[in-house]
């Protein structure tokens, strides 16, 4: 499998604020991969250096076979990138957004807009300025993926979503890759990283704590322990031996107890 | 690049004609009062031209009032000389920091388009906005000149007016390049920034001491006054003016693509 992204040793220090330091990792052809960490963490900094909005001081970033600093124009009209905010022209319409997207991309991106705007639910007639985030998001769904890229980079997609568009939206996402191309999702929900990536990296203070795939990520031995004893209810994390666990637990007066496999967040808050 | 450019000329077309209304239509106005106002200005004129510096801050002491040119270049001269230069400064200096101000470079930016481009693009839309803002004003004023059917220095009008684009070209390049450090939209610096100029050169004209300085001004060599009574153009003064308007755009573009662009 060809890498499509390939970040080495990345570092983008701002001065006084923290940026990321020696980020390396590398994402494969066809993956769907999750970029987590708590906010501050560096995923936007790497991901804005990614894509050739800021500068950085020591490392290399690859994409699709590219470096970000000779060939930035080529590699972006391979990608298909989607803010946070999906901020527009205010004054604007949403299919004048649209048409001005697919032209600076000098392709007839008409058909794939349709479709998109359809299964998205989009009203192209509305100004920019009418819209909420979710409908904004929409948009921004609509022109990250008009052209039919390589590779989709999106920043916490599903923020401001109702359920039924985030659905939607992960099933549009699985259809492109179906047909090849690559997807970095950056999301503070854990449970989209579950369901959805292959594999996923885990940033914390600017550095990258680990990158594995997400069946190895979230295997755990850890139980979540929930008792109550002596009329107090008592609720703990316990990783270690299951044997040594419940030779202690015989040696309490118990009047209920649960042990059960500890929640997602519970999981991945250990990185955080 | 054409599409950007396109873009831009749609952003700003209210701005244009709001603008080009107001500057032009006032100015349209001033030259058709001139026929009323002819008889009781013949009598101002020699009092006006006798007022010491500020006849020569305002040209008086050159030009009479009392002659549609003297008029044109008093009056007309002073409404678009500062008209067109808040014009050039209202549309230069958003035109790169409002990618930032309204967090939209994060989506013109993401699309497969050079920096460098952009800024090139966003330039031209500039001076193109500055261009049709002068061919609308002076259309308006030669409709006014024929209605009013007085006789008209039309190489002075055409030199003043050649003045003024270049004038509004180098304050516009002045706060595109201040666009291009920003962050946040600075509509108020660059209208101060304009008022200071206007200031500048009034003292410069004003005070004996700071004559020689008065280059260092964009208003010095677009100025009406000088340039309908000598017929002459202030080369030196021009030739900085297009110095400073050159050195702007590059230290913009230069600034610009290096810039980590906030989000």
């Amino acid at each position: 499998m060809q890498n499509v992204i390939e970040i080495d040793s990345l570092t983008k220090n701002y001065g006084k604020h923290r940026g990321v330091t020696d980020v390396s990792f590398e994402v494969g052809e066809g993956d769907i991969f999750g970029f987590l960490g708590p906010n501050g963490a560096g995923k936007s900094t790497t991901i804005r250096s990614m894509l050739g909005f800021i500068r950085f001081q020591a490392g290399r970033i690859r994409i699709l076979g590219k470096d970000i600093c000779k060939d930035k124009e080529a590699i972006l009209s391979e990608i298909g990138y989607m803010p946070s905010e999906s901020m527009f022209y205010p004054a604007m319409k949403v299919k004048e957004i649209i048409q001005m997207a697919a032209d600076v991309r000098k392709q007839d991106c008409r058909r794939e807009a349709e479709k998109l705007c359809e299964r998205l639910q989009v009203d192209i007639d509305k100004k920019i300025s009418d819209l909420s985030l979710g409908n904004r998001k929409k948009v921004g769904i609509v022109c990250a993926m008009q052209h039919r890229p390589k590779l989709f980079v999106f920043d916490e997609p599903t923020s401001g979503l109702d359920p039924l568009m985030q659905s939607e939206f992960f099933k549009l996402i699985q259809e492109y890759v179906a047909e090849g191309a690559t997807c970095m999702l950056s999301t503070h929900v854990l449970s989209e990283i579950k369901s959805y990536c292959r594999n996923a990296a885990i940033m914390k203070e600017g550095k990258l704590q680990c990158v594995d795939s997400v069946a190895n990520l979230t295997r755990t031995n850890a139980k979540r322990v929930k008792l109550l004893r002596e009329g107090k209810r008592e609720s703990y994390i316990y990783e270690g031996d299951i044997n040594e666990l419940l030779q202690k637990l015989a040696g309490y007066d118990i009047e209920d107890i649960l042990i059960e496999e500890p929640s997602l967040d519970e999981i991945f808050m250990r990185f955080y | 690049m054409f599409t950007i450019y396109r873009h831009e000329m749609r952003e700003y077309v209210k701005s244009l004609f709001i603008w080009a209304l107001c500057v032009g239509g006032v100015g349209v106005l001033c030259i058709l009062l001139f026929s009323s106002m002819k008889d009781s200005m013949a009598g101002l004129t020699e009092s006006f031209a006798s007022m010491g510096a500020f006849s020569d801050a305002f040209g008086m002491s050159q030009l009479s009032i009392a002659t549609l040119k003297g008029f044109y270049a008093t009056e007309v001269g002073t409404i678009h000389g500062l008209g067109g230069a808040m014009f050039a400064a209202v549309i230069s200096a958003n035109m790169l920091s409002k990618e930032e101000d309204g967090h939209t470079s994060e989506f013109l930016f993401s699309l497969p388009i050079a920096r460098a481009k952009a800024v090139l693009a966003k330039w031209s839309a500039v001076m193109s906005h500055i261009l049709l803002f002068n061919l609308f004003c002076v259309s308006l004023y030669l409709v006014g000149i024929f209605v009013l059917g007085e006789e008209m220095d039309l190489r002075g009008f055409f030199l003043y007016h050649g003045m003024q684009l270049v004038m509004q070209l180098e304050i516009g390049g002045i706060c595109f390049c201040l666009s291009a450090f920003q962050r946040k939209n600075k509509l108020g610096l660059a209208l101060g920034a304009v008022l200071l100029f206007y200031a500048y050169d009034l003292m410069a004209r004003v005070i004996p001491d700071l004559s020689d300085y008065k280059l260092f001004g964009p208003f010095s060599y677009a100025n009406a006054a000088d340039l309908f009574s000598t017929g002459e153009i202030y080369g030196e003064a021009a030739a900085l003016g297009i110095a400073v308007l050159a050195a702007c755009v590059g230290i913009a573009h230069a600034a610009y693509v290096r810039k980590d662009l906030a989000v």
